[in-house]
């Protein structure tokens, strides 16, 4: 298991476009993601899930990835979050 | 404390209103309960693999429709957005929340997927973040959109034949659609004995109960369903010895039948030796073989709603292939083709509403304010008239007003012009008639005998204009009474009205269907009736065992009644003399 602390950075926070990516990138490896915020937990995997989380900018939550990738599945992620979601 | 058997079919048994006769059994299949709400319906067991079938399929339906969206869409905001709605429909954590409702909960699929969204719907609302209370507008739309798949994927129509059909009501449409099943029976909530879904289950020999609060029971909880159109109950998982009395009853009723259609043979003449015709009312081709069995002289009311609810209604050729199969039925006899009679409780699906749908845009109303259609529909017959000349007649619905006669006759001139002048064949004598079954119109009726070649009296919609009742209504469904001495007095004024514009005058209401008022109609001078084919033995019966004298004695009677009770009356004697095989 691979955990990660990393903040929203993103001006408009984690809304639609940027949980969509989320949820294409976790969606493509086999490990199972879960965020944890604010001790709410919800599966990265669904976007329902993901918006019911409401992350404003600089919000904090912690990735936990399990599974056979989860090396390369955390660096992806991480990397993400770090780009903002690829956009800004 | 074990309950007896008698107490524990008892406890299933529900009833309601005899609406058509017969007895059956059948499966259960709920109609349209609910298309309107979204229902905490739940399901036994071994629906559960069924219900999460069409789960399935509807969401892999909708994604496939979203993927053939993205991919025909260059737009990168176009095919975020797509992307994202696919998300939504693949959300594991949805899919989830929505199979342990189905089969945890054992609730339907639309329920499961309702209730499922509405949980994460209710988070984003009450989100404090503006672009996630936006977004739940997209989320209700998907929803909304998987249930009606889930929805079109149910097996409502596939599954009707030697269905018991549950509905809340059916519009004239979904019976249309329901026609092309063998039906075992319908059962449904509301309707008044002379809506439309009664009158097309008589005139298809359906078992139907109407006035029946059967939701509570969930009927799709059990096997078998046992009908009983004669005295109106409904019995959930009937007995094998009840259904074996079914099955007997079925047979003996057959043979019943049979005797009663050794009087289509009859010739049609009263004892007394004074004729008398009797035409089919026809809605559907099913219906035409009846004509012939049932000793029907031709038909005396086509209607042609169907055509119009069915998709390609409008065009001409599907028009023309439907009057000629018609018109072949009939053989030598006549065929009344009344035009399209939309509107009312008859309402094609795609109309606005209108506050008084009886008093509203229908008839001929609606068909002078679309004169292609009109038009079109008069093309049609005049087409297939050119093959059976003499044969074919028009008849017009809804005619309230003199000028409206006016107006669609020079309609009528217009398009036999037009044919004239593209070299097309057509009967150029062919008859125009009205529905005499607005009061305004039945007051004027010498005023327009002038007008047409002959009257067709409705006696439904007479009897509810004249009344002012809504046939439809249960509330006041006891006001609604045909043998109103009102209405026999109005039909006894279109009937002299006729005879001195020598015109031709029949009935083809569903007052001609009862044995004693067709005699009625007899004494009043009125010896053309149409009815449903299924009543014709019955009222031949009647009419070829007793005479003209005895006809006019009842009808003057009627006549001179001053209540409704007066006239029931006279009737309920005359029944108690009479030793019908049907009545």
């Amino acid at each position: 298991m691979r955990k990660k602390k990393v903040t929203v950075l993103n001006e408009a926070g984690l809304h639609a476009r940027p949980s969509s990516t989320l949820v294409k990138t976790a969606s493509g490896f086999k490990s199972d993601l879960q965020i944890e915020m604010y001790g709410y937990r919800v599966n990265g995997k669904s976007i329902l899930g993901l918006m019911t989380l409401a992350a404003e900018q600089g919000s904090e939550m912690e990735l936990i990835v399990e599974g056979p990738d989860e090396d390369e599945a955390i660096e992806a992620l991480i990397k993400l979050f770090e780009n903002k979601f690829n956009r800004e | 404390m074990s309950k007896s058997t008698e107490q524990v079919l008892k406890d299933r048994t529900l009833l309601g209103t005899p609406g058509a006769g017969g007895r059956a059994v059948g499966s259960p299949v709920i109609i349209n309960s609910e298309r309107k709400a979204v229902k905490p319906e739940k399901i036994s067991e071994d629906r559960i693999a069924d219900e999460t079938e069409l789960l399935d399929n509807a969401l892999d339906e909708l994604v496939n429709e979203f993927e053939g969206l993205k991919s025909i869409n260059d737009e990168e905001d176009v095919k975020e957005v797509v992307e994202t709605q696919i998300q939504l429909l693949c959300d594991p954590e949805l899919k989830k929340s929505i199979l342990g409702k189905i089969t945890e909960q054992r609730f339907k699929a639309v329920f499961a997927i309702f209730s499922s969204f509405n949980e994460y719907i209710q988070i984003l609302e009450n989100s404090n973040t503006n672009w996630l209370r936006d977004r739940t507008i997209d989320i209700v739309s998907i929803r909304d959109q998987l249930i009606d798949t889930v929805r079109n994927k149910q097996p409502d129509y596939i599954k009707a034949d030697d269905g018991v059909i549950f509905a809340e009501e059916l519009s004239p449409t979904e019976m249309i659609k329901l026609s092309r099943f063998k039906l075992a029976g319908i059962v449904t909530e509301k309707g008044g004995l002379t809506s439309h879904v009664v009158i097309l289950a008589q005139s298809l020999g359906i078992p139907c109960v109407i006035g029946v609060d059967w939701k509570p029971m969930r009927p799709d909880d059990f096997d078998r369903i046992m009908i009983d159109g004669d005295v109106g109950s409904v019995m959930f998982d009937p007995t094998d010895k009840l259904v074996e009395d079914v099955e007997t009853y079925n047979k003996e009723r057959l043979k019943k039948q049979e005797i009663a259609l050794q009087w289509a043979s009859e010739p049609d003449l009263t004892e007394c030796g004074s004729s008398f015709t009797i035409r089919a009312n026809i809605e559907f081709v099913s219906e035409l073989p009846r004509i012939k069995t049932h000793g029907a002289r031709g038909i005396g009311l086509l209607r042609t709603e169907t055509i119009l609810f069915e998709k390609d209604g409008f065009d001409i050729d599907s028009q023309v292939a439907f009057y000629r199969q018609v018109a072949e039925a009939a053989g030598d006899d006549p065929v009344t083709i009344r035009l399209f009679d939309a509107g009312g409780d008859k309402l094609p699906e795609n109309h606005e509403e209108e506050h008084n749908p009886f008093l509203g845009w229908r008839g001929i109303r609606m068909l002078l304010d679309k004169p292609e259609l009109l038009r079109k529909q008069y093309e049609a017959i005049l087409r297939v008239s050119a093959d059976f000349k003499g044969k074919l007649q028009i008849l017009v619905p809804m005619i309230s007003h003199v000028q409206q006669i006016q107006q669609s006759r020079l309609i009528l001139e217009d398009v036999k012009k037009e044919l004239k002048k593209s070299g097309d064949d057509f009967d150029p004598e062919i008859p125009f008639g009205i529905m005499i079954e607005v009061p305004s119109i039945a007051m004027m009726a010498a005023e327009a005998a002038q007008e047409v070649d002959f009257f067709s009296i409705g006696t439904n919609d007479l009897t509810q204009y004249m009344l002012a009742v809504d046939r439809g209504n249960s509330k006041i469904s006891n006001l609604y009474q045909p043998s109103h001495p009102s209405v026999w007095r109005v039909i006894e004024l279109v009937a002299k009205a006729a005879k001195k514009a020598k015109i031709q005058v029949s009935v083809c209401g569903e007052m001609a269907s009862n044995p004693l008022y067709a005699a009625c109609f007899l004494g009043l001078g009125i010896d053309d009736l149409s009815m449903t084919t299924n009543s014709i033995p019955a009222v031949k019966e009647m009419l070829c065992s007793h005479s003209l004298k005895e006809f006019k004695e009842k009808s003057n009677q009627v006549l001179r009644a001053r209540t409704y009770e007066e006239v029931d009356s006279i009737f309920q004697q005359w029944k108690k003399t009479l030793e019908l095989y049907h009545i």
